[in-house]
């Protein structure tokens, strides 16, 4: 994505769900686009330049099963892809196809290659997966499928990047290659459709050799009884990673960042630089870097599903459940990707071809347990839950009580989605359930961690200043006019005690107040706030403190529980609400959601905090 | 008696007859285009409890597709194949 390089040829990458399209744009390209073992994961064209190939733009189209579409969001990309084709600038296509799976990609490939031929654009046949055949001692006649089809087909592994420095060559002759004329070519699909079963049972390799283990697999998998075991094994395994596991990591970041501050602090000069640099700058920095390794963390294990192919048949085993609440078993990586950040989630929606399943799906993100909401947890948590652990210390109270915040999360999530789905007149027909079943693979390990990276690198870039600026101008507004010296006499203060009547109903007093209304910014920003309330440095490196001064402060259990409802079910981050109104298309939607999960919050926050005065006495 | 994909048992074996005409015509297209045309051999893979959608194996592809579109999905006997 070098916006500096001027672009004069480009190249188009386009083939069915599922078939590696997208690793391979990442192996030519160099990029880091998503990649899963799940169909429908690319959902809007990526361009990256070429490698070795300077001016020269690689475009990765959304997967597509055919060039009819059966839902808008096929038909974009079918008229992307035929926009491509009438581009001058347009050099070659390349079509990906699964080589193990010739009758899924088949049909698309030449229905493309029609199309190719009628505007008068190269195309070159990638046999994708050609690594697998060769590990089941099967081979294909590329060069012979190649003439049937009528256009070159190439073997590949994306995974192991065989083939790709021939490609490379391909590419190079192909766009050095006089432009071609356009042949206008008008066969029937029907007829498409015959060359399909034809060239299948020509070329196809045996699927009961290919299919074997995966059969086995899923016999386990999605064993009635045994599926649903593993499944909530995998959950409570992912959940139990990105708390316990992370913890080690976390411990890193925030002594690091002690360190920094410890040698840096000192060495200023005027005592106001020094208060701004230990409470502002090093409070606002750790507010979002002492979590990063807990994304980093459940990136890694979502991937890790995602790649092995176990993301599809948890669909599968979450369909059912899910459309009695008016989902899909879709929805599922949706809301699961959710669990990390609402945004990729949102964004993962897209593969929900029923349109009123994906605004079902929409209403159930936000209220996702993601990310932002690790710190307040965390925080919380530590204050009223014990730290005791059993089972060598695999096991602890504080996960528990992280797991089961994330059960309410989503089961609050479900209950919208099935009060709407219910109170909402159905005006169209919903699109059935058809997802496939990809075939169960190692995972790439190093690609992972590098995606893992990226995604940290990419919440840190995004968040990051947004987190910063709040914290700053929640010090300025507490530092001011009298210079620290007493906060409840700040402009902060003064704002606080305006809106304490609001918070009172929870028995939370003026410095909760401030730090909730900083959060509808980003919901981490409570924790650094809530630090710069109780005059603790670094509040972020070391919740230790702020958590004695919470205890202190004489907070009840029922207040805390309240809080914990409250960032359980509010809607405050601003970036989700700039992309929903994107995807939606509709900030009157946006808006609605927004006061109606703030107002939602308060109300089950309220109830739990009587809920709890009464059982706790 | 029509059978449909959704009365196909696990491990059990037939062939393609048609789609049901209520059926939308994008729909057959696509199935159609995913491998379940008529006349193909299909076989129920797994077949979870509680009604979850059924596995599927057409060719050298395996789909998952739940009880609203197997239903519109007719069989006849594997044995009939060559008839």
């Amino acid at each position: 994505m070098n916006q500096a390089i001027t672009i004069e040829r480009s190249v188009c990458l386009i083939g069915s769900p599922n078939c590696g399209k997208t690793l391979l744009f990442n192996r030519l390209t160099g990029l880091s686009q998503k990649v899963a073992n799940f169909p429908g994961v690319t959902v809007e064209i990526a361009r990256g330049e070429l490698s070795g190939q300077r001016g020269v733009s690689l475009l990765d189209f959304p997967g597509t099963y055919s060039l009819e579409a059966i839902s808008a969001e096929e038909q974009v990309a079918v008229d992307q892809f035929t926009q491509a084709l009438a581009d001058p600038q347009l050099g070659l296509v390349l079509c990906v196809i699964d080589v193990t799976r010739l009758d899924k990609s088949l049909y698309f490939a030449l229905q493309v290659a029609r199309e190719a031929r009628s505007a008068g654009k190269p195309l070159l046949v990638l046999a994708n997966l050609i690594d697998v055949l060769e590990n089941h001692g099967l081979d294909i006649d590329l060069d012979s499928l190649g003439k049937d089809m009528g256009a070159p087909v190439h073997g590949i592994s994306a995974r192991t990047g065989a083939g790709l420095d021939a490609l490379h060559e391909q590419i190079s002759t192909a766009l050095s290659a006089p432009s071609a004329q356009p042949e206008p070519d008008d066969t029937p699909n029907t007829l498409l459709r015959g060359s399909v079963h034809q060239l299948t049972r020509r070329y196809g390799p045996r699927g009961d050799v290919l299919l074997r283990t995966q059969n086995r697999l899923d016999a386990f998998f999605l064993h009635s009884v045994f599926g649903g075991l593993a499944f909530f094994l995998v959950m409570y395994l992912l959940f139990q990673s990105i708390f316990t596991w992370a913890t080690p990591l976390m411990d890193s970041v925030e002594g690091a960042l002690r360190w920094l501050s410890d040698l840096v602090v000192p060495a200023l000069g005027p005592q106001l630089l020094k208060d701004f640099a230990a409470d502002a700058v090093f409070s606002g920095i750790g507010a979002f870097l002492v979590f990063v390794p807990q994304i980093f963390v459940l990136t890694f294990v979502i991937g890790i599903l995602e790649d092995s192919g176990y993301m599809a048949r948890a669909a599968l085993i979450c369909h059912c459940p899910l459309r009695f609440f008016g989902l899909t078993g879709k929805s599922f990586i949706p809301m699961l990707s959710g669990v990390a950040c609402a945004i990729p989630g949102i964004y993962a929606a897209r593969s929900i071809e029923s349109p009123r399943r994906r605004f079902l799906t929409y209403l159930a993100i936000p209220l996702m347990p993601c990310s932002a909401r690790l710190p307040v947890y965390t925080l919380l948590i530590a204050a009223f839950i014990p730290s005791t652990t059993v089972f060598g210390g695999l096991f602890g109270w504080q996960g528990l009580a992280m797991f089961l915040l994330y059960f309410f999360g989503m089961l609050m999530g479900l209950l919208v989605t099935a009060f709407v789905s219910r109170s909402s007149r159905v005006t169209e027909s919903d699109l059935p359930f058809v997802l496939e079943m990809p075939a169960y693979r190692r995972p790439a390990i190093w690609p992972l961690l590098r995606k893992s990276w990226n995604r940290c690198g990419m919440f840190v870039t995004k968040a990051g200043p947004v987190i910063l600026a709040v914290t700053v101008t929640v010090w300025v507004l507490g530092y001011f006019p009298n210079g620290g010296a007493d906060l409840g006499e700040s402009w902060l203060g003064r704002l606080g005690v305006f809106i304490e009547p609001v918070f009172a109903p929870l028995d939370l007093d003026w410095r909760y107040g401030v730090a909730i209304l900083t959060s509808f910014l980003a919901r981490e920003v409570f924790v650094g706030t809530l630090g710069v309330m109780f005059g603790i440095e670094g509040a972020e490196d070391n919740m230790v403190p702020l958590v004695d001064q919470i205890q202190a402060s004489g907070l009840g259990l029922a207040s805390g529980v309240a809080l914990l409802v409250f960032f359980a079910v509010a809607l405050m981050c601003v970036s989700t609400l700039a992309v929903l109104s994107r995807e939606t298309a509709s900030n009157r939607l946006v808006v609605q959601m927004f006061a109606a999960y703030v107002a939602m919050a308060y109300l089950l926050s309220l109830a739990a905090y009587h809920l709890v005065a009464l059982f706790s006495g | 008696m029509t059978h449909s994909l959704w009365d196909l048992g696990r491990g059990q074996t037939a062939i393609i007859g048609g789609f049901d005409e209520e059926l939308p015509e994008s729909y057959c297209n696509r199935l159609t285009e995913l491998g379940f045309y008529p006349g193909e051999r299909v076989t129920c893979v797994q077949a979870p409890a509680l009604g979850a959608p059924r596995v599927y194996r057409v060719s050298n592809s395996t789909f998952s597709l739940d009880d609203d579109i197997a239903r519109f999905l007719l069989l006849r006997p594997a044995d009939s194949r060559s008839s």
